[in-house]
């Protein structure tokens, strides 16, 4: 019953999609149809069959083998609502979700031939995935082979299973471990899909030979949107990581955080560059090469994850699922720029920069960088795969190789945050920017100090510090400027008038907003990164360890038993000065699949950072613990909150942006 | 204060600053951690993409405690990680060296870069006309129609190879090799005693296991050939073919090896039992007779018939024809 | 002049691709852990390691002139579970024939490879090894097991099979590194790493 209602929304999505295709096409060339229908039609199957997929795993539906091999009716709320998107299958009901959404806001504003373009390309997108929903990898395939838990074979056809199992296995382990799996995939793929929308508007601008500012204007709030949640989600998997993953690392450049990062750096320098063409004319060609780089990103890095050819999942490696995305992606780079090259004579159309020490300058250089930066991460991930395929010699990239790249890169793209916000568009009259920025200067170098003589004087924390105050301060310095000016016509006060600029120009301010984050994600990395302690210690009940100013004594083992899980661990109260501050539980849990326990860390946060233990060996006499600590972690994730914060508070800017007739220009300042 | 002394005062406090700050952090001692280190350029090898520094595997665990013991005990850096890729290859190395083949990954960014900043500088020096002389695309359909073509070749191209590939994917899980699917001429008697011992339960393990007994009968080593005979003789699941084969050998075998020509008849008798037409049975148990107990006449009689048969094996006929003249010959002793 | 270039950037963007997805295309049937052994053509790391139940063991420079079997287990290993007979029978096979089969531990503590082999069968012909500290493990590049390696009379590992052996595949690799040849890798299906804990 399940399958043929879920079944029947993909195949109703996948209708809808293809008529959208046609009929947006048709729009595109000037004629009359409506997409309004069949983008319902899209919405409402997609929407149908992820809330079939919801009611099989609520009600522990194992006649889907969806359900019977990722679920368990032991599996608790929300990890049971999650199970939805936890393997591959899943996922996809969710992408395409996702996708329909997406596809509608597109749908609803297409009122001219642009908009039907996009619409044809947005569903184009969408009959590629509800494709394979009913094809390589559908989630609704009804269980035939029934094993003691799980599912041996599957069919989608007919819809009434052969053999339904009494229990599933449950999701792996890993991800049911902690509640950010639940939360984490859903807030990616926002960002991942979003990302089509631009890339649809380029297309179509690209189809129709108008690559004017209008296809930027209208993706403007997508390509915020999808850009706030990849920041969001990139964080919170860094957060997961931290949580679950139990080494205290966030970030490891692994190929499925390489995946994000991508297509994040490459919609970071499209915001940048993107404003540059609406407000100059300027870099036409480049931001239609960004827009359809950071889509092909966002499938290269699915590709890279879900087919196996990285990682060894062999479930993946098996499927047909591969290929489909390869065949995607060389689809979408070789249309797209086929496309770009046909219509060549007309993108290249661009003014002469007049200077760099402009606006548009600091953000050619901040583009530069931004796009060598994706580069090192894309050639760091794929080098090995590329290099084994074509002479079958092994060699492993890894964290060193891009912390030397993008460390560097890193500190220069806060150097240009410094300068970008102070500096006028089209050039920056004689003086202004030593006006703007000697204060900031100061002010980081100050801080530099202060943090050298007092904490510590590892250089690149004392680096991070003076870039990172830089920045903040050139915004601060900026603010006072503006506000002060008024003040001194209007008489009002300091914080009015501040709050009136930024009112007047919020898009900008939101994105100082973000900037401010990334400047807190940068210094949390570099106390996190350089300053951790870490030891291992072996401890009998009732002894007492110094680590890090605080007295760990290790008090008892202890057993759970949960619905489950069996969660397996040790006691340890921590103390300062005599007086105990909290009992931390670091664990394993077992859950009924693995046969060892997924190795939970206990972390105990404080404003100086946290302390992070793991347990390592447990047996009758003692308990091995691994202590580490974090120093400023949560300036890490404030910084990522932030910063997706700016992207979300200039979506709500942009309405009201549209009243102001003539938004503050910097240069008139 | 004037606008030039506050800058030339910035400048100077600027300067002093930095200089403080070069000096301060210049004079940091080192505090290195190499054990630390080499870890995080070792990737874990049974895990996904952590360094051992960072995984909290086991192996890892040891993979540190073995790179701390050879950095106490002396060994330069370089040389612990070339240990360590000399039984792990290079793909355990996270920090590719800039030489040889990834060279190309140290270079490439560089280069990039280079592009990027030559691109902006060209771009700076010849922008493209104004975004009003750009007019409608010309040429369009025919481009079109090129474009599309291309398209199509290169995504039938990939869906080819990728589909070609996905054929060619080699049965890595497929677990035992096949017996039955096995050339046996080149597996020593050995491997197959192993092969025999760990498939006793297997029903179709006998195939091999007579194919080991013909090569220890062949060879004359009857001691070895007998208890391989004696459990396909004695398993309910064999074949009648294949008892029959052992049934005649260990009948031929009790005779010759040991003279027992009763015993012999008895067990060819059971062949017989199940295939009364058996030719190789009849053979052997009249060549038993004919040698054991002498009686010629009745061999030749067998013989005779036995030849009659079009469809014996031309190995057999042979067999029985250079018999059959031996006892019509001169008195019949057997040979 | 500008569009000109774009539109060959464009072009050539599109030949790289096709290139490149080429390629990628054509990894889809190989499986990315499994890692070629670069020991094979080289002399087999030396390992002295006491026997599981505290016995004398073996250490590889005395076993010169026969060839040796190197076979990494554990109880927590299904696949090693499912090739232990096969094991068995091959080491009772060639036993008495200048072959040596030893198996090594990985990463468990001896009391529970010892438990495993009472209930699974230990043979009498195989010495069964403690590796501590996996550092015999890690001299032979072990990635998951089970792992086999092939060591000629010389000393050099001439062979390896990566996942499950049988009687069949170990007696066939005999044969042929007595014939005097190298047999090189074989995958014969998947491996397993110790789960956490």
């Amino acid at each position: 019953m399940l399958a043929f209602l879920g079944s029947a929304g993909v195949i109703a999505a996948l209708i809808g999609s293809i008529l959208l295709v046609v009929r947006g096409i048709r729009g595109a060339r000037g004629g009359q149809s409506d997409l309004r229908a069949p983008g319902k039609l899209v919405l409402a199957g997609a929407v149908i069959s992820m809330v079939a997929m919801q009611i099989a795993l609520l009600n522990d539906d194992f006649s889907l083998a969806y359900v019977a091999n990722h679920h368990s009716s032991a599996t608790p709320f929300p990890f049971d609502v999650a199970t939805a998107w936890a393997a591959l299958e899943g996922s996809i009901i969710l992408w395409g979700l996702v996708l329909a959404v997406f596809t509608w806001v597109v749908v609803r504003q297409a009122s001219d031939r642009l908009g039907s373009a996009a619409v044809a390309v947005m569903a184009g997108v969408g009959v590629f995935f509800f494709g394979l929903m009913i094809t390589v990898a559908n989630p609704f395939e009804v269980c035939v082979d029934a094993l003691a838990t799980g599912c041996a074979a599957s069919t989608a056809w007919p819809f009434t299973a052969a053999d339904v199992p009494v229990n599933g296995p449950g999701p792996n382990p890993l991800l049911q471990n902690h509640f950010l799996m639940a939360v984490h995939p859903p807030v990616l793929y926002i960002g991942y899909v979003g990302l089509t929308v631009p890339f649809a508007y380029a297309i179509g601008a690209l189809a129709l030979g108008v690559p004017g500012p209008e296809w930027l204007r209208r993706s403007h709030r997508s390509t915020l949107v999808a850009w706030s949640f990849l920041t969001l989600g990139i964080t919170l998997g860094g957060w997961w990581a931290y949580e679950v993953l139990s080494w205290g690392g966030y970030w490891a450049w692994d190929p499925v955080e390489n995946a994000s990062l991508m297509p994040w750096l490459a919609a970071t320098a499209f915001i940048h560059s993107g404003l540059v063409q609406q407000r100059r004319g300027m870099l036409q060609a480049w931001n239609f090469v960004l827009v359809i780089s950071a889509f092909a990103l966002t499938i290269l890095g699915t590709f890279l994850t879900r087919s196996g050819t990285i990682n060894s999942v062999h479930s993946f490696t098996q499927s047909a699922i591969g290929p489909a995305l390869l065949g995607f992606l060389v689809l979408v780079l070789v249309g797209s720029f086929t496309l770009f090259a046909m219509r060549s004579h007309l993108v290249a159309s661009s003014p002469r920069i007049e200077t760099f020490v402009s606006r548009e300058g600091t953000f050619l250089v901040n583009n530069l960088l931004l796009t060598v930066y994706a580069f090192v991460v894309l050639i760091g991930t794929t080098y090995p795969l590329l290099l084994e395929a074509f002479t079958g010699t092994q060699v492993g990239v890894g964290e060193p190789f891009f912390n030397r790249l993008a460390v560097p890169l890193s500190f220069m793209l806060l150097l240009t945050m410094g300068f970008g916000p102070v500096t006028p568009w089209r050039g920056a009259p004689t003086g202004l920017l030593w006006r703007r920025l000697r204060w900031p200067t100061i002010v980081a170098l100050a801080s530099g100090l202060v943090v050298a003589l007092t904490v510590t004087r590892v250089a690149w924390v004392i680096l991070a510090i003076v870039l990172g105050v830089f920045v903040a301060a050139a915004i601060g310095g900026l603010l006072l400027e503006f506000a002060g000016a008024r003040k001194a016509k209007s008489g009002l006060s300091l914080y009015q008038e501040a709050r009136t600029v930024i009112g007047n120009d919020q898009s900008f301010w939101a994105g100082q907003l973000s900037h401010i984050g990334v400047v807190l994600v940068a210094i949390g990395i570099a106390f996190a990164a350089n300053l951790p302690l870490h030891t291992e210690v072996e401890l009998a009940p009732g002894e007492s360890v110094e680590f890090a100013g605080y007295t760990l004594t290790y008090d008892a083992p202890f057993r759970r038993d949960e619905p489950n899980r069996v969660v397996q661990g040790v006691r340890v109260e921590v103390s300062r000065d005599d007086r105990i501050i909290t009992v931390l539980e670091p664990s394993a849990n077992f859950y009924d699949t693995e046969m060892g326990g997924i190795i939970t860390p206990a972390v105990m946060s404080r404003p100086s950072g946290d302390l992070y233990l793991t347990l390592r060996n447990l047996d009758s006499e003692t308990v091995q613990l691994g202590l580490d600590t974090s120093p400023m972690i949560w300036l890490l994730w404030l910084g990522g909150v932030t910063t997706a914060a700016g992207g979300f508070w200039s979506l709500a800017a942009r309405r009201r942006d549209r009243v102001v007739e003539e938004p503050l220009v910097l240069a008139d300042v | 204060m004037s606008e030039r002394t506050r800058n030339i005062a910035s400048v100077a406090v600027i300067a002093v600053m930095s200089v403080a700050l070069l000096l301060l952090t210049s004079t940091q001692p080192a505090t290195s951690d190499r054990v630390q280190q080499i870890g995080t350029r070792i990737k874990c090898p049974v895990c996904q993409g952590e360094s051992i520094a960072n995984s909290p595997s086991q192996m890892a665990e040891d993979m540190m405690d073995l790179v701390s013991e050879r950095v106490s005990s002396g060994v330069p850096d370089q040389q612990i990680i070339d240990e360590l890729l000399g039984s792990y290859t290079g793909a355990v190395l996270l920090d590719p060296p800039a030489s040889g083949n990834t060279l190309v990954l140290w270079v490439a960014p560089v280069v990039a870069l280079a592009v990027g900043i030559a691109m902006i500088l060209w771009w700076r020096r010849h922008p493209g006309p104004s975004a009003d002389d750009a007019t409608a695309p010309g040429k369009s359909r025919t481009r079109l129609v090129i474009g599309g073509v291309a398209l199509v070749l290169a995504f039938a191209g990939i869906v080819a190879v990728a589909a070609n590939s996905l054929q060619d994917r080699p049965a890595a899980a497929a677990g035992a090799a096949d017996i039955d699917e096995q050339d046996l001429s080149e597996v020593s008697n050995e491997t197959m005693e192993a092969v025999i011992a760990a498939n006793v339960e297997d029903p179709q393990i006998n195939g091999m296991r007579l194919a080991l007994a013909e090569r220890y009968f062949d060879s004359g080593d009857y001691r070895s050939a007998f208890p391989h005979y004696l459990v396909v003789a004695e398993d309910p699941n064999a074949t009648g073919a294949e008892a029959i084969t052992a049934l005649v050998r260990l009948g031929w075998m009790a005779y010759d090896g040991n003279g027992e020509v009763e015993t012999a008849t008895r067990l060819i008798d059971e062949a017989l039992a199940i295939d009364p037409g058996s030719a190789v049975a009849r053979y052997v148990r009249a060549r038993v007779l004919w040698c054991g107990a002498g009686e010629t006449d009745q061999a030749i009689e067998t013989f005779e018939e036995l030849l009659t048969d079009p469809e014996l094996a031309t190995e057999t006929r042979t067999q029985i024809e250079a018999d059959l003249e031996i006892a019509n010959d001169g008195g019949g002793e057997c040979p | 002049m500008t569009g000109r270039i774009l539109r060959w950037a464009g072009l050539a963007v599109v030949g790289v691709t096709v290139v490149l997805a080429v390629v990628l295309a054509s990894r889809f049937g190989s499986d990315p852990g499994l890692v070629d052994s670069p020991l094979i053509g080289k002399p087999a790391p030396e390992f002295t390691l006491a026997g599981l139940d505290g016995s004398e063991g073996a250490s590889l420079s005395d076993l010169r002139g026969d060839i040796v079997v190197v076979n990494f287990f554990a109880s927590w290993c299904l696949e090693c579970r499912d090739e232990h007979d096969d094991l068995v029978a091959a080491s009772e096979s060639f036993g008495d024939q200048d072959v040596t089969f030893l198996q090594v531990a990985y990463q468990e503590a001896a009391a529970e490879s010892l438990s495993y082999l009472a209930e699974a069968g230990a043979s009498s012909t195989t010495r069964y090894l403690a590796d501590p500290g996996s550092r015999t493990a890690i001299a032979y590049g072990v990635f998951g097991i089970p792992e086999t390696f092939f060591i000629d009379p010389e000393g050099t590992v001439v062979g390896k099979i990566i996942g499950e052996a049988d009687a069949l595949i170990l007696g066939a690799t005999i044969d042929s590194i007595r014939n005097g040849e190298q047999p090189g890798q074989q995958i014969t299906g998947d491996t397993q790493q110790r789960p956490d804990a």
